[in-house]
């Protein structure tokens, strides 16, 4: 199972790395929010700096391209599935939870290195996060790419339909985002939102994001986030293991 | 036998209530090794359904099924060890080029990287496929595409391969190419079970054949024995105004074992091989005046005729 999860990961990987453009695009539109958004919020927060702004504004963007990103890689699967190729797959000798793990493995790395990437421009821009602290919040990303794309190719060998998979992460990203705090702080929002927003896991790693950023390491929000993200991200995934399993019996 | 059937059923029930759909009602197959077995039938006739159950992508609702000596529904893993299975897609990553795909292949199967690569080159030189074998396939023509798809069934030399339709939307001349591939594999001691709606495939291309219809096996044998069992040879015969009288004459002769109108055109089938002289004569006799006349050997269309009534190539 391990060498075939390894032999997938490498397979897919090649294909990222011949057809680099898309992961590109997937930060093209945090990173837009990062140059366009950042000096808005700089300048509407009183007292606020551009390196504070940063630092409270790029574990957010970071984790929108989990939402952005990672959360689609299931329509190249439902494609697969059209094409018969992931039938294929299932009547070779390949393991068949190895062709699940070798690609939620590439989603995760794809997003690590997007997230350095979007770091690295937050740092052009004047952000000076703690290097300890940023690479937690790696690690943490890549605990959130494990739950965004196991929910991905879930969502995809349930519905295989692009048009109804594309209304499900339509429906919601937008209330994911909001109530993640990126946007506008949730102190700002009634109480209901705020009981809202704590069990949305984004929310939680956004948070431990920017105390993690600001080098505070002793915030509630980090273990919260971890636990948060792994669990889910375990379940998700054994919810797609467990769907790449029925594709034959 | 590689491959052992008895009665397989395939009914799938509707998402929503509606009514179950019986795709294959009570299939045997017999498969002896080192054969190209045909599964002939219009669409919807259960040939694809039978031939997923036994490449272990659907599960039979009854029935056992034996592939390479292997249960189907108990021992999945051991059968797909010994299949290469090529669906109606062809099933190849769109997005990356054959030689990456020929290479994971190898490597799913169990040879190391370097015996992989060296593999992949053989299949590329094999099947012709240098000339694109570096760039995504989803750039590439439908019949270089269905040569990938082969070539990826082929990578760990399976002693028995599927192919669902290999040769649908192809042209004649990939076709041919195709055929050629199949029985170079047969040469090579390959069992091929191949399903096909095409009479000239099956007659040109298998050692037997069983012919589906409606779920059901309709007629099991060799094309030559099939064919045999419906004539000799078979007239068709135009007459102006006179089929029914024709009809009438031809069917009281000994040697007519059937005959067929179709509009102003009548299909007589001859038990044996020298008796249209005696046929017209027998016209010549009856006063009857013959417009056209062809003299053909019997086809599968005619066996498939014989069997359920109507004409394949009318069953669509």
């Amino acid at each position: 199972m391990l060498r075939h999860t390894l032999i997938f990961l490498e397979y897919e990987l090649r294909n990222s790395l011949r057809n680099p453009a898309w992961a590109l695009f997937g930060i093209l539109q945090p990173l837009t929010y990062l140059l366009l958004f950042a000096p808005l919020v700089a300048n509407t927060t009183a007292g606020g700096g551009m390196a504070d702004t940063l630092l409270a504004f790029t574990p957010g963007i970071m984790v929108m391209i989990a939402l952005f990103g990672s959360l689609l890689v299931g329509f190249t699967m439902i494609a697969e599935m059209r094409d018969g190729y992931l039938e294929r797959l299932a009547v070779s000798p390949a393991r068949r939870p190895a062709i699940v793990l070798g690609r939620t493995l590439r989603d995760v790395l794809v997003l690590v290195v997007q997230a350095l990437l979007v770091a690295a421009m937050a740092v052009v821009l004047g952000m000076r996060p703690s290097l300890p602290g940023l690479a937690v919040m790696l690690l943490l990303m890549a605990a959130t790419g494990l739950l965004a794309s196991g929910l991905s190719y879930g969502m995809a060998l349930a519905l295989r339909d692009e048009a109804s998979m594309s209304a499900i992460t339509q429906f919601f990203a937008l209330p994911l985002i909001l109530l993640t705090g990126i946007m506008l702080p949730i102190s700002l929002a009634p109480d209901w939102m705020r009981a809202v927003a704590t069990v949305n896991p984004l929310y939680h790693s956004v948070e431990a994001g920017r105390a993690l950023f600001a080098g505070d390491f002793g915030a509630p929000a980090i273990p919260v986030a971890f636990a948060f993200t792994l669990i889910l991200g375990l379940l998700t995934l054994a919810w797609s293991v467990s769907s790449i399993r029925k594709t034959a019996f | 036998m590689i491959i052992e059937a008895h009665g397989l059923r395939k009914t799938f029930t509707a998402r929503r209530g509606g009514e179950p759909i019986e795709a294959v009602k009570g299939v045997d197959l017999r498969v002896a090794a080192g054969q190209i077995f045909a599964v002939l039938g219009p669409n919807g006739a259960g040939k694809t359904t039978t031939i997923r159950m036994l490449a272990t992508l659907v599960p039979p609702t009854e029935g056992v099924a034996k592939v390479a000596g292997h249960d189907v529904a108990r021992d999945p893993a051991r059968v797909r060890e010994n299949i290469g299975y090529v669906g109606q897609g062809g099933g190849v990553d769109e997005n990356a080029p054959a030689r990456a795909g020929l290479v994971l292949a190898a490597r799913l199967g169990g040879m190391s990287r370097r015996h992989a690569r060296i593999r992949a080159e053989e299949l590329i030189a094999a099947f012709d496929l240098a000339d694109f074998a570096d760039r995504p396939v989803r750039t590439l023509s439908g019949g270089q595409k269905r040569r990938v798809a082969l070539a990826v069934g082929l990578v760990n030399r399976p002693p028995l391969f599927f192919l669902d339709e290999p040769t649908t939307g192809l042209d004649p001349q990939n076709r041919a190419h195709l055929w050629d591939e199949v029985r170079s594999l047969r040469a090579r001691g390959t069992t091929i079970l191949l399903t096909t709606h095409y009479l000239e495939e099956a007659d040109a291309l298998c050692d037997r054949l069983v012919i589906i219809d409606h779920g059901r096996v309709v007629a099991e044998g060799s094309p030559a024995e099939l064919k045999k069992e419906v004539a000799g040879d078979v007239v068709t015969l135009r007459l102006a105004g006179a089929a029914e009288p024709a009809r009438a004459l031809l069917s009281g002769l000994p040697y007519v074992r059937e005959v067929r109108t179709e509009g102003e055109t009548l299909r007589a089938y001859l038990g044996g091989e020298r008796d249209l002289p005696h046929l017209l004569r027998a016209l010549e006799a009856g006063g009857l005046a013959i417009d056209a006349i062809s003299l053909d050997r019997a086809t599968l269309d005619d066996v498939f005729l014989r069997h359920t009534g109507r004409s394949l190539r009318d069953a669509g």
